[in-house]
């Protein structure tokens, strides 16, 4: 029997690690939405700054989070960028007429650009850390109080980065691409990770889809409200 | 070896069959075998030609057993043998359902499907073996049809009464030989076989009047290879291509027997070939093969033709009195399942009457009408839904609501090498495994049998009967070095020369063709000695035409797939010569094989006991002499021969 | 259609004299197809004509024509197989072309089936994986009866659907990955169905993976294409269902 490393870098072993790190990734995304969307509290955007603050406040366990969220990223993208490139050694020679079937084939703008919207998404997370982690575009650092105590005041960073029609379409843009990703990244999580017989796997592609909508509107709905209202 | 009292003197070679009651014979027999001891089996290498149902279970047996196996096929996988085509199921004796089935019973229907035209003792242990079968198939994980309670379930077939044919789907061939092709792999895996795949038999190395090896051609290099061998085993399949049209796959053929024969190995009851009733059927010149549409289909579609002769009407436009449903009504008892010569013969009557359907006239219909109604469209889709499918691509027709049209086909040929009890053929150390060999099935084979003979050869006979000859015989190590191989090496080259080199002006298939169409019209359904000597000469003319005016392209060393071809092609025209003058000799009807001068007032096929109780033995004597007849005398212990009768 | 009708067809068609020689498309116009023709007898027509001028014929593979083989191995217009689902080239009609088509036929490709000549390839490393594991390793003699096992319907039926597979390789030659998964997965799900498939499931699945990834062939990114392309319908849960037994030998 191959040892546990040895079986999960042959090619099933890195799709089921692709998978999980997906799923998990996906989860991470959940629970992000969920952050983001306390800046419609109607408090003003308390609820947003306190849920930065309480983060922030975890210290080391929000560090042992980050570290694993950026290994679980980072081997998603490692792993899925290395099977994109084996595609070339399989086949030297490629077809001069290719076309899919159709049917029940997963073959599609998403499937197909899997590789071009996960390095979209490797960029924009680089940037986006940056731009509200480290506001780093911002010429300066807001504060504000909340219960006596300061704290930053992420929501007006937020709000004031999305009255810029360029960054809002920016980030409207990326959440598409987040939903293109998706809608086959999840489809694929399912089946790497051996769910579904031969009656459920139309079951899971929709599935797949409902997610890749909701998360995607999920997120665009943000910036978008935020510039048309003014705020949030 | 004990043999039987049976008067033998007359024929030329011993058949090996073992005294004692029936019942008793093969248990006898594998007990009174040499047995070659573990150790030694490791010494003896062993080929193995062809990877069908025969071919693989016999190399996987023989090398769990411990022998060095080189197996060889000519397809580019031994998954591909034709076996991997067969649709409806394999028979054994296990009453499963209760319906009074025995091994009796199944030796006794084989034995008359076949028209008494076979050795009881053969058919006997195919019989006793039969269940192991179904056991082996199923410990390899062949997904057979089950039941809800997880039992085996079972249809029945033509010929029979009972149901006792288990079956995967429509695919059971397939899925039978996927489970001897698992084994052979497993082999492989092992290092006991030797795969060569994509390597062609062109000839048998015979040393001192012993099967020591063989010569073939790698299909990828056109490279000529040697082995050397303690026993070769033939496991080639039919040769029922010679009629180019035919339900075999393209590139079935007979070159390895025919060399074989060539070689001293004699071949017996070559004109028996089974015409199967239901193919789909031909719709222009230029068409390639014919498909079956399985047996197992007349369990619930029903045959008929318009009662009025040129009736063109929409067979659904044709009211239930205006047809003729004609096997109902010749034969009550067994209906649309008849065995299939009498099925086949049927449809010829109906359609020279002028009553036959399709554009051609050349079809009757099978209709589900009926069993739709009374099952409901699921339960026939469950059934046969494969079938079905496979009928509309081929016809563009929708078999749920139009009947389908079907008209006979060659299928299969009963006659093969001459083998005794053993299987073994008149070369010592030759031996033939399924439908390479004649031994079972007579003058007719029933449905589902082929698949059970060519397992029970390779699983469960030949693993006790090699031993015998092999710890018998003793051969000594020999090496490809010796001139016999050198010999036949050169004559088998200079064949593929002399086939490149005649650049003539017509292709390989139109003289395939040109054949096919005289063994058709002349050796077919019904024969008769008019058109027999016809067909004699028309052949003759034919292979002399072959060998000044066929255009072989290409080069010998490389792939070259109409090299093979016309290689295999000169054989069948020999072979169709050999066919039609056993067929001559034979001025009886009995089973597959109809002579129109032998038959009932009612126009059934009419045996002839007194004169034909036997195996014709063919002995090649040159191909510009005439073969030599030897009659092996069929002698019935145990069944009492009558006229076949389904009515 | 009536018989009498033929159509006129342009074939672009691939040929290659062997691995080590670079392919090319040859053109040829045909104007004598009749649509109740199959797509092999096409070509076998086209070959009689090439022979006639005594031109080297066309290789391709091909053998029951009645798509139970497996051998026959067209890329047709882009798809293995052709343009009908659930339909071997050599079961593919000619009635579903049109008149005045032009029609491309290309080999399968990939790194792990070598060029042989125009059509033909080597598809040996499916033999390769199977003999790794593709088994169940019952010697001949000792089997029990086969009723002793119940397998309930449902789950040998499962089972069926899975051993189905012909072994044509239509499922690399469509992946955009070239990737046998399907093949492979259809074998291990077969067995992992079936209780004889038990005592060796997880060295068998171990084994025949291992023995995909040496030959060469790609890895499966879940495009289902292969599904879309088996002329048998098998399902891509047969991949899903390869590396549940993956996970379950890892554990």
């Amino acid at each position: 029997m191959a040892s546990l490393t040895a079986a999960l870098q042959s090619s099933v072993g890195r799709k089921i690690l692709t998978g999980i790190t997906g799923i998990f990734l996906v989860i991470f995304l959940v629970v992000h939405l969920a952050g983001n969307l306390t800046l419609f509290a109607p408090d003003q955007g308390e609820s947003f700054n306190l849920y930065a603050q309480f983060l922030h406040d975890l210290g080391p366990l929000l560090w042992i989070a980050e570290i694993i969220l950026v290994v679980l990223f980072l081997l998603h993208a490692y792993i899925g960028i290395s099977i994109y490139l084996r595609r070339k050694k399989a086949r030297p020679e490629n077809y001069h007429l290719y076309k899919s079937q159709g049917g029940p084939s997963k073959q599609n703008f998403a499937s197909k650009s899997m590789a071009v919207t996960g390095v979209v998404l490797l960029i924009f997370v680089v940037l986006h850390i940056l731009h509200f982690k480290y506001q780093a575009f911002s010429p300066e650092t807001y504060y504000t109080t909340i219960n006596g105590e300061e704290v930053k005041d992420l929501t007006r960073h937020v709000v004031e980065a999305f009255q810029n029609i360029w960054v809002v379409l920016a980030y409207t843009f990326v959440m598409l691409m987040v939903g293109v990703h998706l809608k086959h990244g999840v489809w694929s999580a399912f089946i790497s990770l051996g769910a579904g017989n031969p009656k459920k796997t139309a079951v899971l592609y929709t599935i797949g889809t409902i997610v890749a909508v909701l998360l995607s509107l999920g997120f665009l709905f943000i910036p978008i409200y935020i510039y048309l209202n003014g705020g949030v | 070896m004990p043999t039987t009292e049976q008067p033998m003197n007359t024929f030329k070679w011993d058949s090996k069959i073992p005294s004692g009651p029936l019942g008793e014979k093969w248990s006898n027999h594998k007990n009174n075998v040499k047995l070659v001891n573990p150790n030694n089996k490791r010494k003896h290498n062993i080929i193995v030609v062809g990877t069908g149902l025969a071919g693989a279970s016999a190399a996987a047996s023989l090398a769990e057993l411990g022998y060095n196996v080189d197996a060889f096929c000519i397809q580019d996988s031994a998954r591909r043998a034709h076996s991997i085509a067969a649709q409806g199921g394999i028979n054994a004796a296990k009453n499963y359902q209760n319906d009074g089935d025995s091994v009796w019973r199944l030796f006794y229907d084989t034995i008359k499907g076949g028209d008494y035209r076979s050795r009881e003792a053969n058919v006997h242990r195919l019989a006793e073996v039969s269940n192991n079968i179904i056991d082996q198939c199923v410990a390899q994980g062949v997904p057979f049809a089950r039941e809800y309670g997880g039992t085996l379930s079972n249809r029945s077939f033509g010929g029979a009464q009972l149901s006792r044919t288990f079956y995967a789907r429509g695919q059971t061939g397939q899925q039978l030989l996927l489970g001897a092709y698992s084994a052979l792999m497993k082999g492989v895996n092992s290092g006991k076989i030797n795969m060569y795949a994509r390597e062609e038999m062109l000839d048998l190395v015979v040393i001192d009047g012993v099967a020591r090896g063989i010569i073939t051609r790698n299909l990828v290099t056109g490279e000529i290879n040697r082995y050397a061998a303690d026993a070769v085993l033939l496991c080639t399949g039919g040769y029922g291509n010679v009629y180019y049209l035919s339900t075999n796959a393209k590139n079935s053929n007979v070159t390895a027997a025919w060399r074989c024969y060539k070689r001293g190995a004699a071949f017996a009851n070559p004109n028996f070939t089974q015409i199967h009733p239901t193919c789909i059927p031909v719709s222009g010149d230029y068409q390639s093969k014919l498909t079956l549409m399985s047996e197992s289909l007349r369990n619930d579609g029903r045959v008929w033709v318009p009662k009025k002769v040129g009736d063109k009407r929409h067979p659904n436009d044709i009211p239930d009195d205006e047809r003729d449903y004609y096997l109902e009504r010749i034969y009550p008892s067994f209906g649309n399942l008849v065995p299939r010569d009498v099925a086949s013969r049927n449809a010829k009557y109906v359609c020279d009457e002028g009553r036959g359907v399709g554009e051609t006239g050349l079809a009757v219909y099978l209709d589900f009408r009926d069993a739709i109604k009374r099952d409901g469209e699921n339960v026939i889709r469950d059934k046969y839904g494969n079938l079905f499918d496979m009928y509309e691509k081929i016809t563009g027709e929708n078999p749920y609501e139009v009947p389908m049209r079907i008209f006979p086909a060659v299928h299969y040929t009963m006659g093969g090498l001459w083998v005794d009890y053993n299987l073994m053929t008149t070369v010592p150390g030759l031996f033939a495994l399924g439908e390479a060999n004649f031994s079972d099935h007579g003058a007719n084979r029933l449905g589902a049998s082929a698949l059970m003979q060519g397992l029970a050869d390779g699983y469960f006979v030949i693993p006790y009967t090699l031993g015998d000859y092999i710890a018998s015989a003793k051969p000594d190590k020999i090496t490809t070095d010796h001139k016999a191989f050198e010999e036949t090496e050169r004559e088998a080259v200079a064949q593929l020369d002399k086939l490149l080199k005649i650049k003539g002006k017509k292709t390989i298939l139109d003289f395939h063709r040109q054949l096919g169409k005289v063994m058709w019209d002349k050796v077919g359904m019904a024969r008769n000695e008019e058109g027999l000597k016809e067909a004699i000469a028309e052949i003759r003319e034919m292979r002399a035409e072959f060998w000044e005016n066929v255009f072989v392209p290409g080069e010998p060393a490389t792939y070259n797939k109409y090299l093979e071809y016309a290689n295999r092609v000169a054989d069948f025209l020999e072979l169709g010569e050999l066919m039609a003058v056993d067929a001559l000799d034979r001025r009886e009807s009995c089973g597959g094989h109809f002579r129109e001068e032998s038959q009932t007032p009612e126009g059934e096929a009419q045996r002839d006991d007194e004169n034909f109780s036997y195996v014709s033995v063919w002995e090649f004597m040159g191909l510009e002499k005439d073969p030599v007849l030897h009659k092996e005398d069929l002698i019935f212990e145990n069944v009492k021969l009558t006229q076949r009768s389904y009515k | 259609m009536s018989n009498n009708e033929t159509m006129s067809l342009t074939l672009k068609i691939w040929r290659q004299k062997n691995q080590n020689t670079k392919g090319f498309f040859e053109e040829h116009k045909m104007d004598d197809v009749n649509p109740h023709m199959s797509f092999l007898e096409m070509l076998d027509l086209l070959n009689e004509h090439l022979m006639q001028d005594q031109k080297e014929p066309i290789e391709f593979d091909h053998d029951c024509r009645e798509g139970i083989c497996g051998s026959c191995n067209l890329v047709i217009n882009g798809v293995a197989h052709g343009p009908e689902m659930r339909t071997a080239a050599c079961q593919l009609h000619m009635r579903k072309f049109n008149d005045g088509d032009t029609i491309t036929i290309e080999p399968w490709r990939a790194e792990a089936f070598p060029m042989i000549k125009d059509l033909v390839v080597d598809r040996s490393a499916f033999d390769r994986i199977m003999s790794a594991g593709g088994y169940v390793s019952v010697g001949t003699g000792n089997a029990p009866d086969a009723n002793a096992i119940p397998i309930p319907k449902q789950q040998a039926d499962q089972a069926m659907d899975y051993a189905v597979c012909i072994g044509c390789g239509a499922c690399v030659a469509s992946c955009p990955n070239s990737s046998a998964s399907l093949f492979t997965g259809a074998k291990i799900s077969q067995f992992a169905n079936l209780p004889q498939g038990e005592p060796e499931r997880k060295r068998r699945v171990v084994a025949m993976v291992e023995q995909m990834e040496k030959e060469g062939f790609g890895d499966c990114s879940n495009y289902a294409e292969c599904e879309a392309v088996c002329p048998v319908g098998i399902s891509i849960s047969a991949i899903a269902e390869m590396r549940r037994e993956y996970m379950k030998a890892l554990i």
